[in-house]
């Protein structure tokens, strides 16, 4: 970059040489919209080549319902996937919320102390590698049937993602920049929520994104295993010991909305508060 | 000169005296292998001066501005500024520091990047610091007051060097440390930036300790250049520099000037061989 910018003296008027916010899309209007719908593409894409494969192949409803047929079935009982998509959301919201509470505040323990980072690392791998499936019935006999164990995994299986990003952001701050807060005294207190919190932030919402699908497994799979008789989780257990498979899909379709609208919140406030990041401005 | 004026020379040189430096020594640990960074260094700068340190890599330099400004303990030695040790007068903000990187927030847009240093441990400093007006007059000084709510990413590697000089004298600190602060930038960027460095500080005043390894640079920025050699690093010559205030750039055709590039390339030379030769 150029810096012509400079005035040797007060009086010399500075000429401004780049515009605050660069003007984008070289390309002009239809290209510009075409970009904004590309996301929408793929999946009305996928969906009609789903759709046309069941007809074309003449597969039964009860193997595999057509996309259209889903989303009548949904039409139908809109009330039923209401209640019990909120129940699911909610469970995948609160384990969602635990495990960042959990997560960062055992990042800021690990980045505080390389002896605690040392002694959490190999605990965080192996919450990480061990399937999360192979022990919920586990915990399930543990802390018994209900609510409790249902957020106790939705909020195990997304905690490691919140815990390795905060250590990594709350450690990511420019050395130059510590030394300058070192030369002005401050506390461990103003570095910590002036420099490295902010600092922390593009890597707790890279947690986020990963852990919204994450917290849904979580939400799910407690349901399945819980005994609860709420949920999406526990719609498709109950439509696939029925062989309902409308219902079955249709709980799917609700749980991929869910996932979908989390995703595009979480974008929506990351675009706010990370403005500033050099992921914002390609 | 005659003896009853360098009488009086010392005397005012004694009362004026703001950083003294006298046998400080520092030697770093790495894999073993042992670093003498610092061996012996006497220095004393004057209250209002501007002092630069001039050596190649390694000479210790760096370590001599962190010593003098509490950010590193001395093996051997000792370091007082305006009387006391470095790292009492750090806690009570007395240093400005601009960093060889600009080392900005970038979540803060330059209005609040040059605020961001003053805020922190609030209260702390003795002396008044620069009020609203003042910080964004030092901001138009730069050609920056446009810039005020830009974030650092929207500007150039020049421009962000000027928000962090402007963060330091927006301190109000009565020293400012520099650590090679433009090194990192292109000849002409850099050479504009010595006079931007020189009406900030002429505005605000203040003692200056300055890194650099440029010769022209240090010549037309200082009052004294302080010439280091390395392994182990040391002092090993110290030119006064006699070119007129205000500085303007047609003093680097002067006679003189030249004649202090010449005095400062042989001085750093001479410590050079004597290197090689050991």
């Amino acid at each position: 970059m150029t810096d012509t910018a400079v005035s040797t003296s007060a009086s010399t008027r500075p000429s401004r040489v780049e515009t605050v916010s660069g003007p984008q899309s070289p390309g002009g209007g239809g290209r510009a919209l075409a970009m904004a719908l590309a996301p929408v593409f793929g999946v009305v894409g996928f969906l009609l080549l789903w759709q046309l494969l069941v007809a074309a192949l003449h597969i039964p409803r009860y193997q595999l319902p057509a996309p259209w047929d889903i989303v009548r079935h949904l039409a139908s009982d809109p009330g039923y996937y209401w209640t019990n998509g909120r129940r699911t959301a909610w469970e995948a919201f609160l384990g969602f919320g635990l495990a960042l509470v959990i997560g960062v505040a055992g990042g800021a323990l690990m980045a505080h102390s390389r002896f605690v980072d040392r002694a959490l690392q190999p605990l965080a791998v192996l919450i990480q590698v061990t399937p999360i499936i192979a022990y919920a019935p586990a915990i399930v006999i543990w802390t018994g049937f209900g609510l409790k164990p249902v957020l106790i995994l939705a909020s195990l299986v997304c905690v490691v993602p919140f815990l390795l990003n905060s250590v990594t952001g709350l450690r990511a701050v420019d050395p130059s920049v510590l030394e300058l807060a070192r030369s002005v005294d401050a506390s461990r207190r103003e570095v910590f929520w002036r420099l490295r919190v902010p600092s922390a932030l593009p890597y707790l919402f890279a947690a986020a994104r990963i852990s919204v699908g994450l917290a849904l497994i979580g939400a799910v799979l407690g349901e399945f295993f819980s005994g609860v008789s709420k949920g999406l989780g526990y719609s498709v257990k109950f439509a696939q010991s029925r062989n309902i498979s409308l219902q079955l899909w249709g709980s799917v379709f609700v749980l991929a909305l869910i996932g979908s609208l989390a995703t595009v919140a979480i974008g929506a406030l990351e675009r706010l508060l990370l403005r500033w990041h050099p992921s914002q401005h390609p | 000169m005659t003896v009853a004026s360098t009488i009086v020379n010392d005397v005012r040189t004694q009362a004026d005296t703001l950083v003294d430096v006298r046998g400080a020594s520092k030697t770093f640990v790495r894999k073993g292998a042992r670093t003498n960074a610092l061996d012996g260094v006497d220095l004393s700068v004057r209250r209002g001066e501007f002092v630069s340190l001039l050596g190649p890599s390694g000479c210790g330099k760096s370590t001599l501005l962190r010593l003098v400004g509490g950010l590193l303990e001395f093996d051997a030695g000792i370091v007082l500024v305006d009387g006391q040790p470095p790292a009492a007068s750090r806690r009570q903000k007395q240093f400005a520091l601009v960093p060889q990187s600009p080392a900005l927030l970038p979540w803060l847009t330059v209005r609040q990047n040059v605020g961001f240093l003053t805020k922190l441990n609030r209260g702390a400093e003795g002396h008044r610091t620069p009020d609203e007006k003042e910080v964004q007059a030092l901001l138009a000084a730069v050609g920056l007051d446009q810039f005020g709510g830009a974030f650092p990413h929207e500007l150039s590697g020049g421009m962000q060097q000027r928000v962090s000089l402007v963060r330091a004298f927006a301190l109000g600190a009565p020293i400012l440390l520099m650590d090679e602060p433009f090194a990192a930038l292109d000849e002409i960027t850099r050479a504009q930036m010595r006079y931007l460095l020189l009406e900030l500080w002429e505005r605000t005043g203040g003692t200056v300790l300055f890194v650099t390894h440029s010769i022209p640079e240090a010549i037309i920025v200082s009052d004294r250049v302080v010439v280091m050699a390395a392994r182990p690093g040391r002092i090993s010559a110290i030119e006064d520099i006699h070119l007129d205030r205000p500085r303007r750039d047609d003093m680097e055709d002067s006679a003189q000037f030249h004649g202090h590039v010449s005095r400062l390339r042989t001085l750093l030379r001479d410590s050079h061989d004597a290197e090689v030769q050991r």
